[in-house]
């Protein structure tokens, strides 16, 4: 994590530099009201001690009154105009990631799991936002004012302009960089003490009932407690720095009233600085500090956000640039292999699905399935099987070109599935932890394709038995669905999943475990629907329910990565004796 | 919004040395302000008025460095105990609400208040850092500097005092009046915000949904539509939120505007002196300058209070009583479950459960999902009181409610697998516990745990948490093998499991029958149910009937 990582972020928020510029205006003419309030107070005051001619104060006290409405007000005006900067900046951050991750590598979104996702795009991005509110602007402010108040004070009296200065540097550099050197010496020793502590804690409250009985309670709360004394004492590592950096601030504004103080004296008794002018120099710093002295908190919220930032811009280089469809037919790249048969993107309606000696893993792990052969067409149903961990899932989501295969080939109506388009749609991967989106049923169904019809909405319930439940909806179709479907039971909602699947137009369908969470008679009449209603598609499902499968057109056991044995379902029973034992298992459990 | 509830007090210790550290700086703080004031106001008037040289007002200027050195070094104090008692104080009360929310069990955890404790115990009660470094240090100057102030400028000059007397109460008056107009307007607005806000999060979260169904390109406007409409909504908010802020901006500054014009005006006819006036002007902001910064930080605050209240609520939701007599031995005692129903959001489930668990039997729970299995184990382990119903331990000394029981005592005879299993983290050895290599290598033969270790590099030494819930399981059926206890409670042993890890637990049943264990086993299988000397079947909020093997 480097500077530069917030400074990219923040780049990305694509802040407009004429609202910013309104906003350090304002602020500055704000916190500008209430230092001129001082400085024409204090003028006010000594001239007046003179008794000079009451009309000749008359611009001051109006003056005066001005500066104590303008302060207020224009103050308010710069908060509504800073916020307004930041929020646009944050839609823009996210609309960015939104586009990024929805054409960069499919991978990125599949490495990160969804409550860190939404982490990222929700919280994260607020706080990169809030270093413009809270960091970037209050520093300006500070700058440009500082300036102007030095500038001010030099012309009444250099020596105090250079004093006022240098309290300034202190108060606005110093102190600020000592409170962020405090905040990141704590953050840094106490994330892991954190880390431990929020795991203790969520540990002991998710698993209650079986500490208790295992008589484990009270080691757990020990190691929370343990992980929380190591968070104090991070915190009392960055803590003198910290404390230093209050002092500081507190200092300077002193120094700077003393130093004018010693300085404007003698210049005074030597007739160099007229006595009003002392006043004005003396007590014009008590109102200059107040723009520095939000900057050592503005410093711990750059520190904060740094982290935040990092999070976002690694979300981002995992996604990497836009994937252009390198087949188009507009698309006459170079990287289109010469002899590709075919650079049009494959047509929906015919589209074969073809490995050859593929092998799939995770990038960076070995491979867990290798040397895999599978034809798809439409109207062709294959059935995946194998003990878990046989790579199952990780050769769906291959087949569905989401990870980058790891050796072999891999092609779509004779083009190889890279360089296809993946908008096209032609291969769809029902992911068993597809997004229920808070909406209606009807619109849920829509997402996979925009025209459903309630009719077909109902076929397809119909489909994965989910008919008895839609008449239970109060609204039928219409009915929403709490945000990410927590108001559906994992049975309703990856059948819910199925549905919206099987009304995707893809040819080829890929679908992972649609039996899970089923009673057996359930499971097996979805199965057998899935296999056998749709024969205007290819279908590849992985389930471990082998009673349905004489419906499927071949059936591939997989284990330990490689084929063990493929054929019809009634080959298999005749000569895999593992498929026939694990079959009988399954009707002695069922009966 | 109490600014500073006792109970803060009572439940964290270290909010207690910071409170009386934070008052008496805050008191030592009131008269430096005011010592700082006034001596700058008789150096400065000398030197303006009297035309004093450096040597003539060298005693006040060397006090006045010597004030602005002790202020620097009360800051420095208060910042330096700040986050130290903050940080100590969100880790007592955080322990104190895990401790007792564990305390109050699975179900009480499961309902009501009880899945808020996770987020208030890990992110929550973080928010009282601001409480406490921000905001309790101000709110004390604001009982401190505030009146010392004003009664200083009272006894220099009345006039002044009486424009500050005058403006004061009129700060919380109209932060009240504009915070009780602009409330309703605000509500909706922060409601049409979050709305919003989710709306933008389920489209995000639902990308890799629409980019399987290739249909993530047009949700990119959405989002940017979705971002402006929220950024609208906000700024209507703000445009309410901020204008109490602009009130107490203008109230404070204006009224310091009209003292320092006032004194002005008099000094002109003679009626003050310069050093008074100057004393005045110096103090008049301070009056104000903590009040306005505890307005700055109520809204962080708010938040943290806000947390501390949950905490003690969940604090003082009395615990279920623990009984008091000792446990009879569990391998000479029936556990009998007698019209036993728990009444939930789903209704009455179990509804009416008669269930009796005798020593060395093997006894099976079913029936379908939802209908109350697990919770009928919860009650059976004395986790859960039924709504309905007793739970009794029969043994040859007699029969002794459960609730009577001391609870860790019988949980101590008890080895339960939950669905789940839950391991502490760990080498499997050390996990599995056992007398010794052979025990546990005959166990693990037998669970297939064994069969997951030969393919480990590390074989016993493996670390649990590198493990997949099915090989956690077998560890977990392992553990319950070579535990001593006489009580084993499996709750559905065979979900994560192929059909070659269910033979597994059917070995592991017969192999604890065989040993002369009690085991209660809730399944679905029919395979499970097959090798249960009884099985109890629940249904849904009818009478449960018992089949004979």
């Amino acid at each position: 994590m480097t500077r530069g990582t917030l400074r990219r972020a923040v780049a990305l928020l694509e802040v407009d530099r004429r609202r910013a510029a309104q906003a350090v205006a304002l602020g500055t003419l704000a916190l500008g009201c209430a230092v001129a309030l001082a400085a024409v107070a204090a003028w006010l005051i000594a001239r007046a001690s003179q008794m000079p001619p009451v009309l000749t104060l008359s611009v001051a006290t109006v003056a005066v009154r001005a500066f104590g409405i303008g302060r207020g007000v224009l103050r308010y005006c710069e908060r509504l105009v800073s916020h307004d900067v930041a929020l646009r900046g944050m839609t823009t951050l996210r609309t960015t990631l939104y586009t990024r991750m929805s054409q960069g590598q499919p991978a990125a979104l599949l490495t990160v799991r969804r409550g860190d996702l939404l982490t990222r795009i929700g919280a994260d991005v607020d706080t990169v936002g809030d270093v413009v509110v809270r960091g970037v602007l209050p520093a300006a402010v500070a700058a440009v004012l500082g300036v102007l108040t030095v500038g001010a004070m030099a012309l009444i009296f250099p020596p105090a302009g250079i004093a006022l200065a240098l309290c300034l540097l202190l108060a606005g550099v110093l102190a600020p960089v000592l409170a962020a050197a405090g905040a990141g010496r704590t953050q840094e020793r106490a994330a892991e003490g954190r880390a431990r502590a929020t795991a203790s804690a969520l540990g002991i409250l998710d698993d209650a009932g079986p500490l208790a009985v295992a008589g484990r309670t009270h080691a757990e709360l020990a190691a929370l407690a343990a992980a929380d004394r190591d968070v104090a004492a991070a915190t009392d590592a960055g803590a003198p720095a910290s404390a230093l950096a209050a002092g500081v601030g507190q200092l300077a504004t002193g120094l700077a009233v003393l130093a004018a103080l010693v300085t404007g004296v003698p210049a005074v008794t030597s007739g160099r600085l007229s006595a009003v002018a002392l006043a004005v120099v003396v007590l014009t710093p008590l109102a200059a500090f107040e723009a520095t002295s939000v900057l050592p908190a503005a410093a711990v919220q750059v520190q904060r956000s740094r982290a935040a930032a990092a999070r976002i811009l690694a979300l981002l280089d995992a996604a990497g640039p836009a994937l252009e469809p390198a087949a188009g037919p507009t698309h006459g790249s170079p990287s289109t292999a010469p002899d590709a048969p075919d650079a049009s993107p494959a047509r929906p309606q015919d589209a074969a699905l073809v490995a050859r000696d593929l092998q799939c893993g995770w990038p960076g792990r070995p491979p867990v399935v290798r040397g895999l052969d599978l034809h798809v067409e439409p109207g062709r149903s294959i059935a995946v099987v194998g003990p878990s961990g046989s790579g199952k899932t990780t050769l769906l989501v291959t087949l569905a070109g989401l990870l980058p295969r790891q050796g072999g080939s891999l092609s779509i109506d004779s083009t190889d599935l890279d360089l296809v388009d993946r908008a096209g749609g032609a291969v769809l991967h029902v992911a068993e932890d597809g997004h229920v989106f808070g909406t209606s049923i009807l619109e849920n169904l829509r997402v996979a394709r925009g025209d459903v019809t309630p009719d077909q909405a109902r076929a397809a319930l119909g489909d994965v038995a989910l008919t008895g439940w839609l008449a239970a909806q109060p609204d039928g179709l219409d009915t929403l669905l709490g945000p990410d479907g927590r108001t559906l039971s994992g049975g309703e909602r990856r059948r819910l999943l199925l549905a919206r699947g099987l009304l995707s137009p893809a040819p080829v369908l890929l679908v992972d475990e649609p039996a899970e969470h089923l009673d057996p008679g359930t499971a097996d009449a979805v199965v057998r629907a899935l296999l056998t209603r749709h024969r205007d598609r290819g279908v590849v499902v992985v389930t471990h329910r082998l009673t349905a499968l004489d419906a499927a057109d071949e059936v591939i056991r997989l284990e330990g990565g490689r084929v063990a044995a493929r054929g019809t379902h009634a080959a298999l029973l005749a000569s895999d004796r593992r498929y026939r034992e694990d079959l009988a298992e399954e009707s002695r459990e069922d009966a | 919004m109490r600014p500073l509830d006792p109970r803060l007090l009572r439940h964290a210790r270290a909010a207690r040395g910071y409170v009386a550290l934070t008052a008496s700086l805050g008191i030592v703080t009131a008269g430096l302000v005011v010592a700082q004031a006034l001596l700058l106001a008789h150096a400065l008037g000398r030197a303006v008025h009297d035309g004093a040289d450096l040597s003539a007002i060298a005693p006040w200027v060397a006090w006045l460095a010597a004030v602005v050195g002790a202020r620097t070094l009360v800051t420095a104090l208060q910042e330096r105990f700040a986050h130290r008692a903050a940080t100590r104080a969100v880790a007592e009360l955080r322990e104190g609400v895990v401790a007792h929310a564990a305390s109050l069990g699975p179900r009480w955890l499961a309902t009501g208040q009880g899945p808020g404790v996770a987020t208030l115990a890990t992110r929550g009660l973080d928010a009282l850092e601001p409480y406490f470094v921000r905001y309790l240090p101000q709110l004390v100057l604001a009982a401190t500097v505030t009146p010392a102030t004003l009664l200083v400028i009272l006894g220099l000059d009345w006039v002044s005092a009486a424009v500050l007397v005058v403006v004061l109460p009129l700060v919380p008056l109209f932060m009240w009046l504009v915070g009780r107009l602009t409330q309703g307007r605000s509500e909706r607005g922060l409601d049409a915000m979050r709305r919003l806000g989710a709306q933008t999060l389920d489209l995000l979260a639902g990308l890799p949904t629409l980019r399987a169904f290739g249909r993530e390109r047009g949700p990119a406007a959405r989002v940017q539509a979705l971002g402006d409409a929220h950024r609208r909504a906000t700024m209507g908010t703000l445009r309410i939120a901020f204008l109490s802020g602009l009130v107490l901006e203008l109230l404070t500054t204006l009224s310091v505007a009209l003292v320092a014009v006032g004194i002005g005006l008099r000094l002109v006819h003679g009626g003050l002196d310069l050093v008074t006036g100057l004393a005045v002007l110096v103090l008049a902001p301070e009056v104000f300058n903590s009040l306005r910064q505890v307005g700055a930080q109520f809204h962080a605050a708010s938040d943290g209070v806000a947390a501390a209240a949950a905490a003690f609520a969940v604090l003082e939701t009395p615990l279920p009583a623990d009984g008091t007599r000792p446990c009879p031995d569990l391998a000479r005692t029936t556990v009998r479950l007698r019209g036993v129903s728990v009444t939930s959001a789903t209704g009455r489930t179990p509804d009416d459960l008669d269930l009796d668990v005798r020593p060395g039997e093997v006894v099976a729970l079913a029936g379908p999902t939802g209908s109350g299995k697990s919770t009928a184990v919860e009650v059976a382990l004395g986790l859960l009181a039924p709504d309905e119903g007793t739970v009794e331990l029969v043994g040859p000394a007699g029969t002794t409610p459960l609730a009577d029981v001391v609870r860790a005592d019988y949980w101590s005879q008890v080895a339960w697998l939950p669905q789940r299993p839950v391991l502490e983290p760990g080498a499997v050895r050390d996990v599995v516990g056992g007398a010794d290599d052979a025990a546990r290598s005959a166990a693990a033969a037998l669970t297939g745990l064994g069969e997951v270790l030969d393919a480990a590099p590390a074989g016993w030494d493996t670390a649990v948490e590198q493990l997949s819930v099915g090989q956690r399981q077998r560890v977990a059926l392992t553990r319950a093998l070579l535990s001593a206890a006489p009580w084993v409670v499996l709750d559905e042993p065979t979900a994560h499991l192929d059909a070659a890890g269910e033979r597994v637990v059917l070995d592991t049943v017969r192999a604890l029958r065989t040993g002369g264990r009690t085991v209660l086993l809730v399944a679905h299988r029919a395979s499970l149910l097959a090798c249960a000397d009884r099985v109890v079947a629940l249904e849904p909020s009818e009478q449960p009937v018992g089949i004979a093997p």
